[in-house]
């Protein structure tokens, strides 16, 4: 998706289909976001097919919508695919229960991934990041964002328990699921290309807990931990381990990729920022925050009301769906200044709300923080400039905001 | 609901069968032999599921993207036709 909106256009809110590809292929989502927050906090979509939604895009809705489990539940579904036929996961796949039970099933997995709990991977993970970056030392043309898709698997693989052979599947896998059009990831037709994915992903996930019990194999990996919590007193269901385990996959890979990319982008398009960090890695976690705000890779989540809700833009009916666009809570100038100016300084980025709000807060964020604070440290150490090197091509998803392209030049860093 | 002539190669009886199998996990409804499984609901949990009873059944393990791709009784039948004469 574009990040840099260009001139404010004519949008008529009646007839914008927030749910059209093209848009964010294309187009310029946050032109439209910022007419709704201006005009229609609260608007309402029918598609051509009859479903219909409402969308909030304010920064203070989209934080009241995805934090508040009574009024907005996950149980009926919480991505956009969901709409029209309540989640058949409800209340065994973790995005998609509420508390209580929620909040007992996230606990022992949470302690793994806090940040104190992370920190003992930084080692790991930052020679996977230096490997990584390798192939751009040699100044040849190097697809950022196209490389980037596998980053987080190279980094995650370890700690969930996939072995290498593995992570390239996966990471195509899970790209199918939240871009099932995309040229890059459509088998067929796009509902078979959702079923595909969901499918083998769960599949993988049921596969390796099966033969992790018949071998009785331990470790300290986080699957491994799927299998072993007890939640309430009870382990999980077979059932609860794959479809947690492939959200967890979900989640692993299909983000980090995209705000990779896009910051470098936002870099690169800005070098006196990008020098400013070279000379001060003190400027690095605020970078990644700034970064995080700018892209968005997780662009919204969608939740149901369960009575009549009242927001300043309107009401929700009982029932209806919502979309909870984070893309447009990340730029409501009501919370940050300028917010359409990318600016490593920002004194409140850690504001942003990329990883989510509430009970549902994004469970990687320590791990995703410090993977992006280290490679942007290894980035900049490294090289002494960076060019883009052809145009970018955007991934077709209004779920995911991303690149599936972004070919750049690296001059190797000279001076220490 | 009318059976349509069906042009499938495999055996009738056993798209027949598939047909009724599919039955089974689409609560209430009737199922043709060239009825969509994405039309009649279907989704991976049902996907799964009706794998999973064919691998019981027929001792054919099918690949998950033939199934979804082939989409109807008939060419599931003839999948697990191939699969039959494959061992």
């Amino acid at each position: 998706m574009r990040l840099t909106p260009g001139p404010a256009g004519d949008v008529d809110l009646d007839t914008v289909n927030l749910f059209d590809l093209d848009l964010y292929t294309s187009g310029d989502p946050h032109r439209i976001w910022d007419v709704m927050r201006d005009k229609a906090p609260v608007h309402h979509q029918v598609l051509p097919d009859g479903r219909e939604f409402w969308s909030v895009t304010r920064y203070e809705d989209v934080c009241r919508v995805l934090g508040d489990h009574r009024e907005f539940t996950s149980e009926r579904g919480t991505v956009p695919t969901h709409l029209g036929t309540d989640d058949e996961a409800a209340g065994v796949l973790m995005t998609s229960t509420d508390p209580p039970r929620h909040t007992e099933v996230r606990r022992p997995l949470g302690s793994k991934l806090t940040a104190r709990a992370v920190r003992s991977w930084e080692d790991s993970i930052r020679a996977t990041i230096v490997r990584f970056l390798e192939p751009a030392l040699d100044g040849e043309p190097y697809d950022l964002a196209e490389r980037a898709l596998l980053l987080p698997a190279m980094v995650t693989g370890p700690l969930l328990g996939i072995p290498a052979k593995d992570w390239e599947e996966l990471v195509q896998l899970t790209a199918m699921v939240t871009a099932p059009t995309d040229r890059h990831f459509l088998v067929g037709h796009e509902a078979a290309t959702l079923a595909i994915s969901h499918h083998e992903l769960v599949n993988y996930v049921r596969d390796w807990a099966r033969s992790r019990r018949a071998t009785g194999g331990e470790d300290d990996s986080l699957l491994h931990h799927l299998m072993s919590v007890r939640p309430g007193g009870e382990p999980l269901t077979d059932e609860e381990i794959a479809l947690d385990g492939y959200s967890i996959l979900l989640g692993a890979n299909v983000t980090t990729p995209h705000t990779v990319s896009g910051t470098v982008q936002a870099l690169i398009e800005r070098p006196e920022q990008f020098e400013k960090a070279q000379a001060d890695h003190s400027l690095i976690p605020n970078l990644v925050e700034e970064g995080l705000r700018w892209t968005s890779a997780a662009c919204n989540f969608m939740r149901y009301a369960v009575d009549d809700v009242e927001l300043d833009g309107g009401v929700i009916p009982a029932r209806g769906a919502v979309v909870a666009w984070i893309g447009s809570a990340n730029r409501d100038a009501a919370q940050f200044a300028d917010p359409h100016t990318f600016d490593i300084t920002r004194p409140n980025a850690k504001r942003q709300v990329a990883f989510g709000y509430g009970p549902h807060f994004c469970i990687g964020a320590p791990l995703a923080r410090m993977t992006l604070r280290i490679f942007f440290e290894e980035l900049l150490q490294r090289f002494g400039s960076l060019e883009l090197a052809g145009d970018p091509e955007h991934l077709r998803s209004y779920f995911i905001a991303g690149m599936t392209h972004l070919p750049i030049v690296a001059q190797e860093r000279r001076t220490p | 609901m009318e059976r349509q002539v069906t042009a499938s190669s495999a055996q009738a009886s056993l798209v027949d069968e598939v047909a009724q199998l599919w039955a089974e996990f689409f609560t209430g409804r009737e199922v043709g032999p060239e009825d969509d499984f994405f039309a009649l609901g279907g989704n991976s949990m049902t996907g799964i599921k009706i794998i999973d009873r064919v691998a019981e059944d027929y001792g054919v393990q099918l690949s998950v993207r033939d199934f979804y791709l082939a989409q109807t009784p008939s060419r599931v039948a003839e999948l697990i036709e191939q699969g039959r004469s494959a061992t």
